[in-house]
């Protein structure tokens, strides 16, 4: 089953999603990239109906990117969350919605602070300051309502992770066996090694 | 009041509606007959159409009756059971599949080509429904084709499976059925991508798809290795073919073996997989002679573990 | 682009901390009532500066007909915008909208371009007070302080004399008014001819706030300046 994390800490947000990629009980593939780069400081992870993800993921980032050639400064994390909700909110009353969930960790270089949005396939949106998607979240909720720290270094926050791998590891019946993990701060988006 | 209007009114949709079933009553329905003729009342009958269902949702049916995933007792049954691989190594990419073709229970062939020959340097795979990847693989060969006239340069596999998957995704809920590799050497080296009607798609080394992929994953994973020798590689899917024809009842009958190199892909053989069990592939490169059926492989061996003394 | 030379000049003004929009009303005659105009709705009697959005309010110069048609667009860009992004439009893309309509009309045969020039002024975070003129071709270029309509040059000519960088909002409004003055063909400066706006930051909020004033207010202002009817002797020199 996916799972998708993400939380916010001292002017950064972690965002980790399981790697691997499943039909019926055969993992096809274990080493697929989830999560993203939108623009240089927004990250996307994403999960849902095989071929929804990819389509609308890319769909997404063609689009922000066509924002920032045709505007000269990217949108920032609340307006781009803003924009791929209402697609998702659009998409939902076609004729065929995209069933993709989303978490969007950003971070604002104006006002200098990380900003994360949970978003699901209805085009629900609320900014939080941890997030998860998938039956990890029944577990990982709770935890981070125990242990989150809005203050947590980097290095506190990949602490706070770690918890959540090995709970939901630990916990849920088929769980993913690896996660990929990216950081978005001040110096930008990239991928941690954990 | 209304009701009374509607009934006796000619136009309006109710009216419509009622000219629609009394078209469909009358046997003659035709599509030209939905909806208002817009003056082209003389046309209606010489217009070539179509004719669709006497349904109200084709998809909505055909979603309901096909054999998908989800529900296996559904009426039309599409060839589920097949095995079909391929992956990549060293020497290029290995594509193997079975030759069996089931409707329901019923063996319906044993002697389907389930590799598709998209051009010399392509070769698509077929898993689900028959049709729906013949057609649309060849389909993808005509646009490899266009791509190469109109770029003087061959489509990389990369892109070849990127169009594949957007034009599938495009009939997603539609009823295709299709779980494909596309395999092929290009400027990159050997590349193999899953394709299937979901719109999934996947770059990877190792893929197996079908009802006895679990089967061939078992032994292909446990053999594989990147360094494999070209032979070792053909012995492995051949193997691995054999080991979902034996498990899988759907699967069986024969393997097709195929090879890509620098230069294309080459046929390398059709292997009969009773034949395996018993005395082999025969003599060809890689074979570690002898079949490959357990009791045959354990012959002589045994688990008893007797006190020493006994045995004297 | 005729009839903006001949329109009401409208002046603005960019400071450190805000920027300042002025216009000039034409009176076209003596028995053109204006008893209405001294109460004035808020915004004056609004015939030439409009609030675009919260953030950026605009000045407009030409055939006044044309214009309310822009600013009705303009105002519909800018909820368009925080609809979708839900944020609001930054100043450069309102006036990068407009200017794509407006280019659309030189393009194509059988239809009239709109006869307005508009300056806008407006805050946004990715560069602050900002600026803005854009003319019926479409073109548009952001300015520290610049005038379209009557006597343009004549402002901007005294506009380059007198400004200087870092200059706050409250000496950017005497700049505006005094400029204003000399500039006006009348030669009494009061409220039935003159409308006047300022953007700044609210203090405790640090979001925009746009103030377009009253007549009472912009004769408050006049008289506080000492720049109220009694000084025709500048207006004449000017004249």
């Amino acid at each position: 089953m996916e799972n998708l994390f993400a939380i916010t800490g001292k002017g950064y947000v972690i965002v980790a999603a399981d790697t691997t990629s499943a039909r019926s009980i055969v993992k096809m593939k274990v080493d697929e990239d989830k999560i993203k780069v939108l623009s240089p400081h927004l990250l996307m992870a994403y999960s849902g109906e095989p071929g929804d993800t990819i389509q609308f993921s890319e769909y997404v980032e063609r689009n922000i990117r066509l924002f920032q050639i045709r505007n000269t400064y990217p949108l920032g994390p609340s307006a781009a969350a803003s924009w791929i909700r209402r697609s998702l909110a659009e998409s939902l009353r076609s004729r065929k919605p995209y069933a993709v969930n989303l978490l969007l960790g950003g971070y604002d270089t104006n006002k200098h602070e990380p900003h994360l949005f949970w978003v699901d396939y209805l085009g629900t949106m609320t900014e939080v300051p941890f997030a998860a998607h998938g039956y990890g979240s029944y577990f990982v909720l709770s935890l981070l309502d125990r242990y989150h720290n809005p203050e947590a270094s980097l290095e506190e926050g990949l602490a706070t992770l770690k918890r959540c791998i090995a709970e939901v590891t630990k916990r849920v019946v088929v769980s993913p066996g690896q996660y990929k993990v990216k950081v978005v701060d001040k110096d930008g988006a990239r991928e941690i090694e954990i | 009041m209304n009701t009374f209007a509607d009934r006796f009114s000619t136009t309006g949709a109710l009216a419509e509606l009622r000219k629609a079933q009394k078209a469909a009553d009358e046997e003659e329905f035709s599509d030209a007959m939905w909806g208002s003729e817009a003056g082209f009342g003389s046309l209606a009958k010489g217009v070539p159409t179509f004719s669709v269902p006497n349904i109200p949702d084709p998809t909505a049916f055909l979603r309901l009756h096909t054999d998908d995933h989800a529900d296996p007792t559904c009426k039309i049954k599409i060839s589920h059971g097949t095995t079909t691989l391929a992956f990549r190594f060293q020497g290029g990419v290995i594509v193997a599949v079975d030759s069996r073709a089931t409707a329901g229970s019923y063996v319906a062939s044993g002697t389907v080509k389930k590799v598709i020959e998209i051009n010399p340097y392509l070769l698509g795979t077929m898993a689900g429904g028959a049709a729906d990847c013949q057609y649309w693989e060849t389909y993808l060969g005509m646009h490899c084709r266009l791509h190469e006239l109109r770029n003087r340069e061959r489509i990389s596999v990369s892109a070849a499976s990127k169009y594949l998957s957007n034009l599938v995704y495009s009939y997603k809920g539609m009823g295709l059925s299709m779980g494909t590799m596309i395999c092929g050497w290009d400027k990159t080296g050997p590349a193999v991508f899953y394709v299937d009607s979901d719109g999934t798609r996947l770059k990877g080394d190792l893929f197996s798809v079908g009802s006895g992929s679990t089967f061939a994953y078992g032994v292909l994973d446990q053999g594989y290795r990147w360094d494999l020798t070209d032979e070792e590689a053909q012995e492995l899917g051949r193997r691995s073919i054999y080991a979902a024809g034996h498990r899988d009842a759907f699967s069986g009958n024969t393997c097709n073996l195929y090879h890509v190199k620098e230069d294309g892909w080459k046929f390398i053989g059709n292997y009969d997989i009773s034949k395996m069990h018993y005395d082999g592939p025969g003599n060809v490169l890689g074979a570690t002679g002898g079949g490959y059926g357990y009791e045959l492989r354990v012959e002589g061996l045994s688990s008893a573990n007797p006190p020493v003394a006994a045995q004297a | 682009m005729e009839a903006i030379s001949r329109a009401g000049t409208v002046l603005g003004v960019l400071a450190k901390d805000g920027v300042v929009l002025a216009a000039e009303k034409k009176v076209t005659g003596k028995l053109l009532d204006l008893s209405g105009a001294k109460e004035g709705g808020y915004g004056g009697s609004g015939e030439k500066i409009y609030l675009l959005n919260s953030n950026i309010i605009g000045g407009v110069a030409g055939i006044t007909s044309d214009a309310n048609s822009l600013v009705n667009y303009a105002r519909s860009a800018a909820q368009r915008h925080l609809l979708t992004y839900n944020e609001d439009i930054p100043v450069e893309l309102l006036a990068q909208r407009l200017c794509d309509m407006k280019q659309g009309y030189t393009q194509y045969g059988g239809l009239r371009p709109f006869g307005v020039s508009l300056l806008y002024a407006g805050y946004d975070p990715h560069y602050q007070f900002q600026l803005y003129h854009s003319d019926p071709s479409g073109n548009y270029s952001g300015w520290k302080a610049t005038c379209i309509g009557a006597n343009n040059g004549t402002a901007q000519s005294l506009l380059k004399q007198e400004y200087k960088d870092d200059l706050e909002v409250k000496d950017a409004i005497g700049l505006v008014l005094r400029t204003m003055s000399k500039t006006m063909d009348s030669t009494t400066l009061g409220s039935e001819k003159l409308e006047f706006a300022v953007l700044t930051l609210d203090p405790t909020t640090k979001e925009p706030k746009a103030k377009i004033y009253r007549p009472a207010e912009i004769d408050a202002l006049l008289e506080s300046e000492g720049l109220a009817k009694k000084d025709e002797d500048t207006a004449k020199r000017s004249a």
